[in-house]
């Protein structure tokens, strides 16, 4: 059973704990990066959705890589971006339609969500449980009536 | 898996790899330019030397483009002996020959102990060192919209003809992964124009930021079956509808569950 990135709105304070600290998770020569992960504002007064790459079981960034820079990572299920193959087309950046493929400016690089290599920070810190990273088991879809 | 000897520190590597790779992964700095993950390796810039020797060749010793040559077992590796240094400072003489007013060139040449270079400098000089490494790019990205042209001295990165390639689509692989930066391009106003042809990039429907070029996204779309309203919107505006969504589901779940 694969282990997923549960995300719940209705649990997000927008205490933006997880930006904090996929940031500094993700540092370069010890400085913080760039957050992979967002809380957004979700429509309503005081209700933060924390948006975050969903990593799809048919990844529109994958597809759109012509370089094969990224590639499924089969132990964590997180479609991983090779860096050192990365030639910055930013194709996977115009093609998300969740736009979770981001260009980080200051470095001059793509950046996507990894999953920590199969412990997401931001699940750890989150205080109240709005980001989760436990096993789930597909549902089936129910038909919108 | 092989193992062999670099700089005196014996590490293990798997079979096919290439030295450079395992030189790398040990740590150890050694200038390469025209390398990329991407790309086959193709040995242009020459400055990746090392010297190779085995306990079974007598003393002999080779010197051989590490990103070029696969790894064997007990071979013994080194990487900054003085011969090899010295192999690399007379590449880059000849390089900064070429390039006098390259930085990148300058400030590498620089760290090898050559200010000035001991050949007469090219005239009409340019700062590509004809690595190729931009229509490798473009090779493999299977555009092959730019290639090299002519021979010897004439040898240069052009398109074909010397006119707007047809086949280029705007990607801005070549320019932003040419060792010297050389390759220019201008993105103003909604247009980018690189190879002497405009581009229009796409600008979000929703704040009008510009990201791709038109032709990128058709040629991603034609190729990958990658639908192109996806391409109609920035990352950003992508991210606010994401989280809209998903207030909109957890709305919807508040109002269930009280």
């Amino acid at each position: 059973m694969k282990s997923r990135l549960v995300v719940t709105p209705i649990q997000c304070t927008g205490c933006r704990t997880c930006e904090l600290a996929c940031a500094f998770a993700h540092s370069v020569d010890g400085k913080p990066g760039k957050s992979r992960i967002y809380p957004l504002p979700g429509g309503m007064k005081d209700l933060y959705t924390p948006v975050v790459c969903l990593q799809c079981d048919d990844p529109a960034c994958m597809k759109s890589c012509l370089v094969d820079a990224l590639s499924l990572n089969e132990e964590t299920g997180a479609i991983d971006l090779n860096e050192e193959k990365c030639v910055q087309c930013q194709a996977c950046v115009a093609a998300c339609p969740f736009g979770c493929s981001l260009h980080d400016q200051k470095n001059a690089n793509v950046v996507k969500c990894d999953l920590c290599g199969g412990d997401p920070v931001c699940a750890f810190f989150c205080p109240t449980k709005a980001l989760e990273f436990k096993p789930v088991t597909p549902t089936k879809r129910k038909r919108a009536v | 898996m092989v193992t062999l000897t670099v700089n005196g520190r014996v590490v293990q590597a798997q079979e096919g790899e290439m030295l450079l790779e395992v030189i790398r992964r040990e740590g150890i700095d050694i200038p390469a330019l025209c390398h990329h993950e991407a790309v086959e390796p193709f040995g242009a810039c020459r400055l990746c030397m090392v010297e190779i020797t085995k306990e079974a060749w007598d003393g002999w010793t080779n010197h051989v483009t590490s990103c070029l040559y696969p790894v064997e077992q007990d071979l013994i590796v080194s990487t900054h002996t003085p011969k090899v240094n010295e192999l690399r400072k007379s590449v880059l003489d000849l390089q900064l020959a070429r390039c006098p007013n390259s930085p990148e060139i300058r400030k590498l040449a620089a760290e090898y102990g050559v200010n000035e270079t001991s050949f007469e400098s090219k005239p009409d000089a340019d700062n590509c060192i004809l690595c190729g490494l931009c229509t490798r790019i473009c090779d493999k990205m299977g555009f092959n919209a730019i290639s090299t042209v002519g021979r010897g001295h004439g040898k240069e990165i052009a398109p074909p003809m010397h006119e707007a390639p047809p086949d280029c689509v705007g990607c801005l692989s070549c320019a932003l992964n040419c060792p010297t930066n050389v390759i220019e391009y201008s993105d103003v106003n909604g247009k980018r124009t690189i190879w002497g042809k405009q581009f229009e990039l796409i600008k979000c429907s929703e704040c009008g930021k510009t990201t791709i070029t038109r032709e990128f996204a058709q040629a991603l779309s034609d190729r990958k079956g990658i639908p192109i309203e996806y391409f109609e919107k920035c990352d950003h505006c992508h991210r606010k509808e994401l989280s809209l969504t998903m207030g909109q589901v957890a709305g919807w779940s508040k109002e269930v569950q009280s």
